[in-house]
């Protein structure tokens, strides 16, 4: 159902300001969105003044600038720095992105960060995926051949690979599927963009045989419809993709096979 | 997790050209709803007699009543643009971020010219 207003325990409080240290006059506000799971506290905003004369590019840089000089108790997730992990997903000046790949500089004024949104929280930016990893098992992603005897390598054209394009790169970041205003309202039920770019990824596989159950299994009114390409997914994705496009595609093979 | 919060959503989320278009789509495709229901019954009106048609014309010429006027012929204006939009997306083309951007502002800059076209065209042509 859509619930504009966020729950009572979520509304969120000004919380503690961290005032510059190091004299530096290279100063910039960073608003971190905060909470902590062992009290029974609001999230909060805590405001960090970074010394940005000694801070590189990204807005990992940022946070991990904060957590090793100024405050060790925010939490946030991060692996590879590169932006192929994935883990560094969050919401950076009201848009969502990898930390790891996106420039301060294209944020103008305060930099506010916040975790995904529409998630539970289980700890300062990091938010529980687990309801979309379930699913991403529900459409099932691997390849799925039934013929048993054959025990040679299944040959793919350079044609049929090329339709991968697009689809295969993506990293699970979950940047796309918690920008979807419609993810938001119907999260439980429908399955979003990042899940149907894999559907489509595994209906489009020449390899696969199992196309037509795969097809059939995601037309349904909730699991799919609910895309009415508000496109804040293909704007949001930090590799480029375009989940939006991916499922026009899905539609249009219901609607022509 | 049942007592962890709700990370801000709709609150904090930047709008985009694509999602402004979305979102007026609907609202105005429920406008037209009650617009073509309420127009329908104002011809039906015919049935009951010329004064009850008239007391309704009466208003539509008033002040309030032509800003009502116009506000509804640009809410169709704006549906028939996205529609069109809609229509080409279907067919799977104009997915491209610098495409929806361009055929968004389309959408919403062209509703405006159309309003005074139709405006015009019901006024003084038919």
């Amino acid at each position: 159902m859509v619930q504009i207003n966020l729950p009572q325990n979520s509304k969120i409080n000004k919380g503690k300001y961290f005032k510059d240290k190091t004299g530096s006059k290279n100063i910039r506000k960073v608003n971190v969105y905060r909470w902590d799971p062992s009290t029974s506290e609001n999230p909060r905003i805590d405001t960090y003044e970074v010394d940005m004369d000694n801070c590189p590019s990204k807005v990992l840089d940022i946070l991990n600038k904060i957590k090793n000089e100024i405050d060790p108790t925010l939490a946030y997730r991060r692996s590879c720095a590169h932006g192929v992990c994935g883990s560094c997903a969050m919401n950076m000046g009201g848009k969502n992105g990898l930390a790891c790949t996106k420039s301060h500089s294209e944020i103008k004024g305060d930099i506010d960060i916040y975790p995904l949104p529409h998630l539970k929280v289980k700890k300062d930016l990091i938010g529980d995926l687990s309801g979309l990893y379930k699913q991403y098992q529900s459409i099932e992603p691997w390849l799925k051949n039934n013929s048993k005897s054959k025990t040679t390598e299944i040959h793919q054209s350079q044609e049929d690979r090329a339709k991968l394009d697009g689809a295969y790169e993506c990293i699970m970041c979950a940047c796309c599927s918690t920008s979807c205003p419609s993810y938001w309202w119907n999260g439980d039920k429908y399955l979003g963009p990042a899940v149907l770019l894999q559907a489509y990824r595994w209906i489009m596989d020449s390899r696969d045989e199992d196309r037509k159950e795969r097809l059939q299994k995601v037309a349904d009114e909730l699991k799919l419809y609910r895309c009415h390409t508000i496109l804040n997914c293909t704007s949001a994705c930090p590799k480029g993709l375009n989940p939006a496009k991916a499922i026009a595609e899905i539609k249009k093979m219901l609607a022509t096979t | 997790m049942e007592n962890n919060p709700l990370s801000p959503h709709i609150q904090i989320y930047n709008w985009h050209i694509s999602s402004l278009v979305s979102i007026s789509h609907r609202i105005t495709g429920i406008i037209n709803f009650f617009t073509i229901t309420m127009s329908c019954l104002w011809v039906s009106l015919l049935l009951l007699g010329e004064t009850n048609y008239e007391i309704v014309k009466l208003f539509l010429n008033s002040f309030f009543g032509k800003f009502i006027l116009i506000g509804v012929i640009w809410s169709f204006s704006f549906q028939i643009l996205s529609e069109i939009r809609h229509f080409f997306m279907d067919l799977g083309y104009g997915f491209e971020i610098k495409i929806t951007k361009i055929t968004g502002l389309i959408v919403i800059i062209g509703s405006f010219p159309l309003t005074i076209f139709f405006y015009i065209l019901g006024r003084y042509l038919v």
